[in-house]
């Protein structure tokens, strides 16, 4: 057993190395199949929180996540390195959100929602946290064309380049959806100022 | 009106630092002179600040354990049979499943029976002593044996703790605590059975043999499997049993304060043939926790095939000496878990709650293979008074807290906390004395009229065992105490009258 075995063998933890995605994802189609765990492990709890958010569920987060990675896994050897990883991943995420919104209108018209004990929500700080909740619950009303700009910037924190890439459209159309996005958040909070200013 | 909503749309973007430096100079002017727009932009500065409030979700320790897997699931499945496409199912459960689950209950059954297969050799792979990286002291098994605590990792943050419910049943939980798990009982043993450094190294090692059997009790993997053998239980007490029967052997006077009356000769031979039997007994039956469900399965661990590759470990110990002292296992359980539960995919087998820093996982009855060990369920009244009785000796230290009020006192024991909360007015003035020296109880007079609110004089009290002890064994010391306390509240009443005087003294004068 040679020194680095033994260090698996104590379950260190891996340290972060400065390798970027590229090379990272370079490993991985070289058959170094371990590489993909550290994509994972970056990028994991940014798409994690992303689909929360736009979801405004945490029982449907682990389950979308691990197909947009599942769909990052077997697509990922025609990646072209012509924009950033995070660009594809989170265009992936945000096709794959939708994908669930819609199914979930289609089944809203088909059958009640009285099925609260299928989809369990464990709890999470957002249920403790009163402004949270309620700004989360504002976000949701939004159409999803304003929505998930607004998350990515807002709360991910993305440049408008980022946005319109990861969402396939101009830059003038992402700053055309914040600020209507911004704008309708408002109207709906509105009413809600007085619980909001505690 | 498009103009006015393109201006809107700058100023939005303005606030997000996304503008050109010619645009932002441009939106900075028409600011200056639209008070219209100044409000606008402080209207999308609020927003957004409410937007930035949004807490993100918990962290999801299992989440790539359990990409990997239906990861790998998925590949078998499309090189083996179709099976485990129903397995795949399983994780990427979609709504239109769902529904179908709905209609047809057993689904969920047999997808569930399925998967577990491939779960359980995965999760089974790997499995290595955790104590073996917990780097067990004495401290810790004899906290085990006392205080049912074992510790998970070097950092001594995570631990496991044995109990039993209210009905006798077993449970374990796995804990997290933000303090390091910090038990100084072995010493306070030592010191109040009055052992000698000699007689210490016989505890010493009598604790020391039990380390490898506990070893192969106890074990994990990278997978986030805690595997656990039921026999820990009878561990304990053998352990607990064996430490006393040793402890009785070096010192029986002082001995007789934990078991007043001592172990007798039948309870000795069942405490020897117990032990015996324990140590060479093979129970291959493991509870396995894992991100996933928890389920018993047999698994037999060799002890030594890991003996070889702990040697050569050890041999590379120098070399990483460093990474072995910073070794910290991630054992975190899922909070999906209960989630589970509720779906009533785990088997009814085990009851598990979770809460963010406990996992409790209650064992269905006849679990602990007791029926082979009947010598220590005989011998379990005697541990029970001596548990009881040892923990004045395995003092712990307190935590204490200090509030405008007064003072609280919290220490964990075994799987209770208890506290206790003093007012400062009834803090005892003693103690107050032994930790001011300058402080003469029979000059209060001379003490600085209290202020309110001020503990600058109760930050110096202190938590004094030996004080605490005095006080409570010896009736003649407590009277006395309490006369002083009650001196001390006349004292404050005449301080009080004296007061309410001056105070009328000096308004009369005032007002004349």
């Amino acid at each position: 057993m040679d020194s680095k075995e033994i260090e698996n063998d104590l379950q260190q933890p891996q340290i972060l190395t400065l390798e970027d995605d590229f090379a990272v994802i370079k490993r991985f189609i070289d058959g170094d199949k371990s590489a993909f765990k550290i994509l994972v492990k970056r990028h994991k709890e940014k798409v994690r929180n992303i689909i929360y958010i736009t979801m405004n569920s945490s029982a449907l987060v682990d389950d979308i996540a691990q197909e947009v990675f599942i769909n990052v896994y077997k697509n990922l050897k025609h990646f072209r390195y012509d924009s950033q990883f995070t660009t594809w991943l989170y265009r992936i995420t945000v096709n794959r959100c939708k994908d669930y919104l819609r199914k979930m209108n289609v089944r809203k018209i088909f059958s009640p929602l009285d099925e609260g004990s299928q989809v369990t929500e464990f709890p999470t700080p957002v249920e403790e946290n009163d402004v949270s909740k309620i700004v989360m619950d504002a976000i949701s009303q939004l159409p999803v064309k304003l929505r998930i700009p607004l998350i990515l910037k807002d709360i991910e924190g993305f440049s408008y380049q980022e946005i319109a890439e990861s969402m396939k459209c101009e830059m003038g159309t992402v700053k055309s959806r914040i600020f209507r996005g911004r704008e309708r958040l408002k109207e709906i909070l509105e009413p809600l100022e007085k619980e909001l200013m505690h | 009106m498009s103009r006015q909503l393109n201006k809107m749309e700058l100023i939005s973007a303005y606030l997000d630092g996304e503008l050109s430096q010619t645009e932002k100079i441009e939106v900075e002017k028409l600011l200056e002179s639209s008070p219209e727009l100044r409000s606008k932009l402080e209207e999308l500065k609020k927003v957004k600040e409410l937007i930035n409030k949004v807490k993100t979700i918990p962290e999801s320790p299992y989440f790539e354990t359990r990409l990997m897997t239906e990861i790998e699931s998925q590949k078998s499945g499309s090189e083996k049979s179709g099976k485990w496409i129903l397995a795949a199912a399983l994780v990427l459960i979609t709504l239109g499943v769902m529904t179908a689950l709905k209609i047809n209950p057993n689904l969920i059954n047999n997808i569930w029976e399925d998967q577990k297969t491939l779960l359980s050799g995965f999760y089974k792979e790997n499995l290595k002593p955790v104590l073996f990286a917990a780097n067990l002291t004495t401290d810790d098994i004899f906290n085990f044996a006392v205080n049912n605590e074992l510790p998970l990792d070097n950092s001594r943050k995570q631990y496991l703790l044995l109990g039993y419910d209210d009905s006798g049943k077993e449970f374990f939980e796995i804990r997290t605590s933000d303090e390091k798990l910090k038990r100084e009982s072995y010493n306070n043993f030592i010191a109040a059975m009055k052992l000698d450094e000699e007689q210490k190294e016989i505890v010493d090692s009598i604790l020391v043999s039990y380390c490898e059997a506990l070893e192969s009790q106890l074990l994990v993997n990278d997978n986030n499997t805690v595997a656990i053998n039921p026999n820990l239980w009878n561990y304990r007490k053998a352990i607990f049993a064996d430490l006393l029967m040793t402890a009785e052997k070096l010192n029986d006077k002082e001995f007789y304060k934990v078991v007043p009356g001592g172990i007798d000769l039948n309870d000795r031979v069942k405490i020897v043939h117990a032990v015996e039997r324990l140590k060479t007994s093979a129970a291959n039956e493991y509870i396995f926790v894992t991100p996933d469900s928890v389920f018993t399965d047999s698994y037999e661990f060799i002890h030594e095939e890991h003996q070889i590759k702990i040697l050569e470990v050890e041999k590379q110990i120098a070399v990483h000496e460093k990474e072995i002292e910073q070794f910290n296992l991630s054992i975190r359980y899922d909070t999906t878990l209960k989630h589970l539960s509720a779906e009533k995919r785990i088997s009814t087998q085990f009851h598990i709650s979770v809460d963010p820093n406990i996992c409790r996982i209650d064992l269905p009855e006849h679990q602990i293979p007791d029926a082979q060990f009947p010598d220590i369920e005989s011998i379990n009244n005697m541990i029970e008074v001596a548990t009881n009785n040892i923990h004045f000796y395995a003092y712990k230290v307190p935590k204490v807290e200090k509030s405008n009020t007064g003072i609280k006192f919290k220490y964990y024991d075994g799987d209770s906390v208890h506290s206790y909360e003093i007012e400062y007015g009834e803090l005892n003035l003693d103690s107050i004395a032994a930790a001011n020296h300058q402080l003469d109880l029979y000059r209060l007079d001379q003490l600085p009229p209290p202020e309110p609110f001020n503990d600058s004089m109760l930050a110096k009290y202190q938590f004094d065992k030996d004080y605490y002890y005095r006080y409570y064994s010896n009736e003649e010391l407590k009277k006395e105490m309490e006369e002083l306390q009650k001196e001390f509240h006349q004292f404050i009443k005449e301080m009080k009258d004296w007061r309410h005087e001056v105070h009328k003294e000096v308004t009369k004068s005032y007002k004349k």
